[in-house]
């Protein structure tokens, strides 16, 4: 019996380990509501860690072109990136106009989006350091000559 | 309360209230831009950190943009030596430099308690009114490289959060209003 506890508990230290680390990066949430009646509702939370793993485990040819793409950039993006995550939350762009909002954000370590308007709300949150793990994952795709 | 410890709690307050200080000192400043247009009920505000702006500046390299600065070419100037005439505005006095009428239009430009001021007037209807306020400490930072066609534009972005709280433009065009500003407030409220 002592030892079926035994057994029993480190499973569970193992799953909250488990659970911890695959959290540890944040969480990414995409929520989509359509207004008119019987309209869709997405509403989807991930841990941001999946993201880069995504990245390194995504088909290479498939996004070979937007990591040369993205090369130019990479400093900016980096610059960005980093500057982001030491400043404190703010609100980049607030745009009103008649039936539509839109916000871009830094909150809590994260960047976040919501669009309001007559037909739907969208809301995606994505954690920086989330973010900046998944360029480094797509930059390195490139062709070491491009880099 | 023995002498070490009373010694080590006044360290303590002298290196919390340094601590604050240093803080204060350090706390961003944010350029804001606030786009309004209250008869078709639309605004746009944008709000940016300068130390952001000043470390993606430098990393951007493209067209007449390098490391900060900006190439303006002589044809871009039509032969006018803006160096010139910023080291003679720099050295006179408070003073109106232009000042000009013409169909209904007021142009004035002044040098106003260490500012660059431009004041255009647009007299009738749909008439707009444009007031610009740059701190000469910001103009000094853009022209302060070595070459003589460059604007050292991510030292003019130092220079303005040096510089504190300050608005820079407000045009006032028919129903529409834009407002550029920078203080140390993250959000326009």
């Amino acid at each position: 019996m002592v030892l079926l506890g035994k057994f029993a508990l480190g499973i569970a230290g193992t799953a909250v380990a488990g659970m911890g680390l695959l959290c540890s990066e944040g969480m990414i949430q995409v929520k989509d509501v359509e207004k008119r009646p019987e309209g869709h509702q997405i509403h989807v939370i991930a841990p941001a860690l999946l993201l880069p793993i995504g990245m390194h485990f995504a088909p290479k040819d498939g996004i070979s072109e937007a990591s040369s793409e993205i090369q130019p950039w990479l400093p900016t993006i980096r610059a960005a990136l980093a500057q982001l995550r030491e400043c404190d939350d703010f609100a980049f762009v607030e745009v009103n106009e008649p039936g539509r909002q839109v916000r871009l954000a830094k909150s809590g370590g994260s960047l976040v989006v919501d669009v309001n308007d007559e037909e739907e709300s969208v809301h995606v949150s994505a954690p920086i350091r989330a973010m900046a793990t998944a360029v480094e994952e797509l930059a390195a795709v490139a062709p070491a000559t491009e880099r | 309360m023995p002498k070490g410890m009373r010694n080590l709690a006044l360290l303590c307050a002298l290196a919390l209230a340094l601590s604050t200080v240093v803080t204060a000192a350090q706390k961003d400043h944010y350029l804001h831009i606030k786009v309004d247009d209250p008869a078709k009920g639309e605004s746009v505000n944008v709000n940016l950190p300068l130390s952001m702006a000043e470390k993606i500046l430098p990393t951007v390299n493209r067209g007449n943009l390098h490391q900060g600065r900006i190439t303006i070419s002589n044809q871009d100037l039509d032969g006018v030596d803006l160096r010139a005439i910023l080291d003679a505005i720099r050295i006179a006095p408070d003073n109106e430099f232009v000042t000009m009428k013409h169909h209904g239009q007021n142009v004035r430009v002044a040098k106003s308690n260490g500012n660059l001021v431009v004041h255009v007037h647009e007299a009738g209807e749909g008439g707009h009114n444009v007031d610009i306020t740059v701190p000469m400490k910001v103009v000094d930072a853009l022209f302060s490289t070595a070459k003589k066609d460059e604007l050292d534009v991510a030292a003019a972005i130092r220079a303005l959060a040096d510089a504190g709280d300050t608005l820079l433009v407000s045009v006032q065009e028919a129903t529409q209003h834009v407002r550029i500003w920078v203080d140390s407030r993250s959000s326009q409220e």
